[in-house]
């Protein structure tokens, strides 16, 4: 093949690649229509995660200001949402960073949250053992209608609010976002074996919250 | 001898089994780790014995699943939450000033 017909099919395709997909599949952004269109998705995405009104509104204004300021980085390949939670994502594992940096500034409170101390006996003979009115009542927490199955979730989340930041963080990646536990680890600069323990007392103080909410 | 009998139970038990607080973690560990076999008898033996935990190990299936349902809920737009009217023209203002200064 001669280097002029070479030329010639390559400006060819060039030319049918720009035409036959005119940014067709490409994703474009529209800065102006994202609080309209993403505000309440977005609010959604980082309430459940941090379980602060305030916090998640400021998330959400700050990943759109990000956003725009990173706008020449979208490839288009997602979806402007997807992009959009992408960058939220980022922000609430910064806040949880820093509420696990945090804890260096009481360290009492941290040893307070990952203790057992208050659940089980801590001497006598029934050392280990759950200290009355710690352990499980009811046999289960499950709802039976519609109407319980709501009241449930809307219990989820208060217990979760309620949770220690130390201990709600790693229960939200591990439970809510489904991360690996490598990944929790290394997100929250922590051992395994620590997160285990973080994760058995959030555990602890959920099934407490949940059962004490629900027999109401 | 039943003197003997009991004080070798008591030092056996006191070797082999685990209390409520070892157990109620292993029930929480297992759900990503396999068990050793010593830990997994002996959860299963405190298990066998213990009320308590056993409505535990139950109750923590329940939450796991419900922590699912939660999560569903909220990934298909179903949450209740939406930001408020203040919120949304605070956010829209801030974006508006980038926007404007560019």
């Amino acid at each position: 093949m001669n280097s002029t017909r070479f030329l010639y099919l390559v400006s060819v395709l060039r030319l049918d690649s720009n035409s036959c997909m005119p940014e067709e599949g490409k994703h474009i952004l529209e800065p102006q229509q994202w609080v309209e269109r993403y505000g309440d998705y977005l609010y959604n995405y980082a309430i459940v995660r941090v379980n602060d009104s305030e916090k998640a509104e400021d998330l959400v204004q700050e990943t759109f200001l990000s956003a725009f300021k990173a706008k020449d980085n979208f490839l288009g390949k997602s979806s402007e949402r997807t992009w959009l939670i992408s960058i939220l994502k980022r922000k609430i594992i910064d806040t949880y960073r820093k509420q696990y940096s945090s804890k260096e500034s009481s360290m009492a409170d941290y040893e307070q949250d990952i203790s057992d101390g208050d659940f089980y006996r801590s001497e006598g003979p029934f050392k280990g053992h759950w200290l009355e009115g710690k352990g499980p009542h009811s046999h289960s927490l499950m709802p039976e209608g519609e109407l319980e199955q709501k009241e449930l979730m809307s219990i989820i989340q208060l217990c979760i609010s309620m949770l220690p930041p130390n201990l709600a963080s790693a229960f939200v990646m591990k439970m809510i976002d489904e991360a690996e536990s490598d990944e929790v680890c290394k997100e929250l600069g922590i051992t395994a074996s620590n997160l285990w323990v973080i994760l058995h007392r959030a555990r602890l103080k959920m099934r407490k919250c949940i059962e004490s909410k629900w027999l109401k | 001898m039943m003197r003997k009998i009991g004080h070798n139970m008591m030092v056996f038990m006191s070797k082999h089994m685990i209390a409520c607080d070892e157990a109620s973690f292993l029930v929480s560990y297992r759900s990503e780790h396999r068990l050793g076999f010593k830990q997994w008898w002996q959860l299963k033996m405190h298990l066998l014995t213990c009320h308590l935990c056993r409505k535990y190990a139950h109750q923590i299936k329940e939450m796991n699943l419900s922590v699912d349902k939660y999560r569903e809920s909220c990934s298909h737009d179903t949450c209740s939450h939406h930001l408020s009217d203040e919120a949304s023209s605070k956010i829209q203002h801030a974006l508006d000033r980038e926007l404007h200064a560019k």
